[in-house]
């Protein structure tokens, strides 16, 4: 493949997030990665993988000594312009998750897709 | 094609199962760290459809004492061979 | 980010105002209109409705969104409440000049703009 054709569909930031809310900080700081340079007008794409798809489960809260969620981050990722919420579809299987069972709109990637998203921008974080 | 870093060991993580679901056909797998024990006859096969792509950091092996113990399957780097590769990808993704 | 660190006071209405040490509220629960309009007189500003207004569409971005906005995300949230007239960076660099996202999330009662140099 020619550089030129490699180029054409690249988008920014690719932004995976890997861990779920409430157990450690990392899906935080991959939210908070992806808006800065939001902020800053790049194009950015989030994928969730493995156990990350739990963050998009409805009905979340604060945790039991009141610390912040994420939940309404992830509500606020479209003021941020950050549209593309991509999810593992075989991670929302093995959790058991249904569309209806996430807060937000996602776009399902399966076993075949998903490998050629890393290529499609200049930059991929892992969190 | 993409370089893809891996330095959790494939006996003790599951970080090796989300690389492998995100390499791409051309992609290569450079392990690290505690991730050259996917190098061991016994573990590599985690890593089965990877040949020829499959590459361990020879420092990290040395160190652990298992330079000996890699299987034929896995081309062994030094560092400035990392860096070869580094610089023969497109850029790297790190599994940490 | 919102800090516990108390650098001043500000007497609003015989009530001691806690201000960290960038000029934002250290209690979000301070807030009134009073205090928005002695810290809008600090950075030489006196409010009229269409200030009234986008402190209005900050204090509900917080409170669905528990972050105050960055630049980018501010002009959106204007636009969507307010018009596209509105909704504009121009528009809020007039009301509130320098750094439009730090200036009105100070006068809102908001935390600092987390993402926002």
């Amino acid at each position: 493949m020619s550089e030129e054709s490699t180029r054409e569909n690249v988008a920014d930031l690719l932004v995976i997030l890997r861990h779920g809310p409430h157990g450690s900080s990392w899906l935080r700081e991959g939210l908070d990665a992806a808006l800065v340079a939001a902020a800053f007008g790049r194009q950015v794409s989030l994928l969730f993988m493995g156990e990350a798809v739990t963050a998009l489960v409805r009905g979340q809260q604060a945790g039991a000594l009141g610390q912040k969620g994420t939940a309404a981050t992830l509500e606020m990722l479209a003021m941020y312009d950050i549209d593309t919420l991509l999810v593992e579809a075989e991670a929302l299987a093995r959790f058991g998750l249904a569309e209806q069972d996430l807060m937000l709109p996602v776009n399902r990637l399966d076993a075949e897709s998903l490998p050629r998203l890393p290529a499609e921008h200049r930059l991929v974080l892992t969190f | 094609m993409l370089l893809h870093i891996l330095n959790r060991s494939p006996a003790t993580s599951l970080v090796y199962r989300q690389a492998l679901t995100a390499i791409g056909p051309e992609d290569r797998l450079l392990l690290i760290e505690d991730g050259v024990q996917g190098a061991m006859p016994q573990l590599v096969r985690h890593f089965e459809g990877l040949e020829g792509r499959l590459f361990a950091l020879r420092e990290d092996l040395a160190s652990r004492g298992l330079e000996g113990h890699c299987d034929p399957a896995v081309q062994v780097v030094d560092v400035d061979g990392f860096v070869l590769l580094t610089e023969e990808a497109d850029r790297t993704v790190s599994w940490y | 980010m919102a800090t516990t660190e108390i650098a001043r006071h500000l007497t609003v209405e015989g009530r001691d105002i806690a201000l960290d040490p960038e000029g934002y509220l250290v209690e979000l629960a301070d807030w009134s209109p009073a205090v928005a309009e002695r810290l809008a007189a600090e950075e030489g500003l006196t409010l009229v409705d269409e200030h009234w207004e986008v402190i209005e569409v900050l204090r509900d971005f917080y409170a669905r969104f528990e972050q105050a906005p960055a630049m980018r995300p501010l002009v959106k949230a204007v636009g969507l409440a307010l018009g596209p007239e509105k909704g504009r960076s121009i528009h809020l660099m007039r009301l509130f000049p320098g750094s439009p996202a730090k200036v009105a999330a100070r006068l809102a009662g908001l935390p600092k703009p987390a993402n926002c140099l």
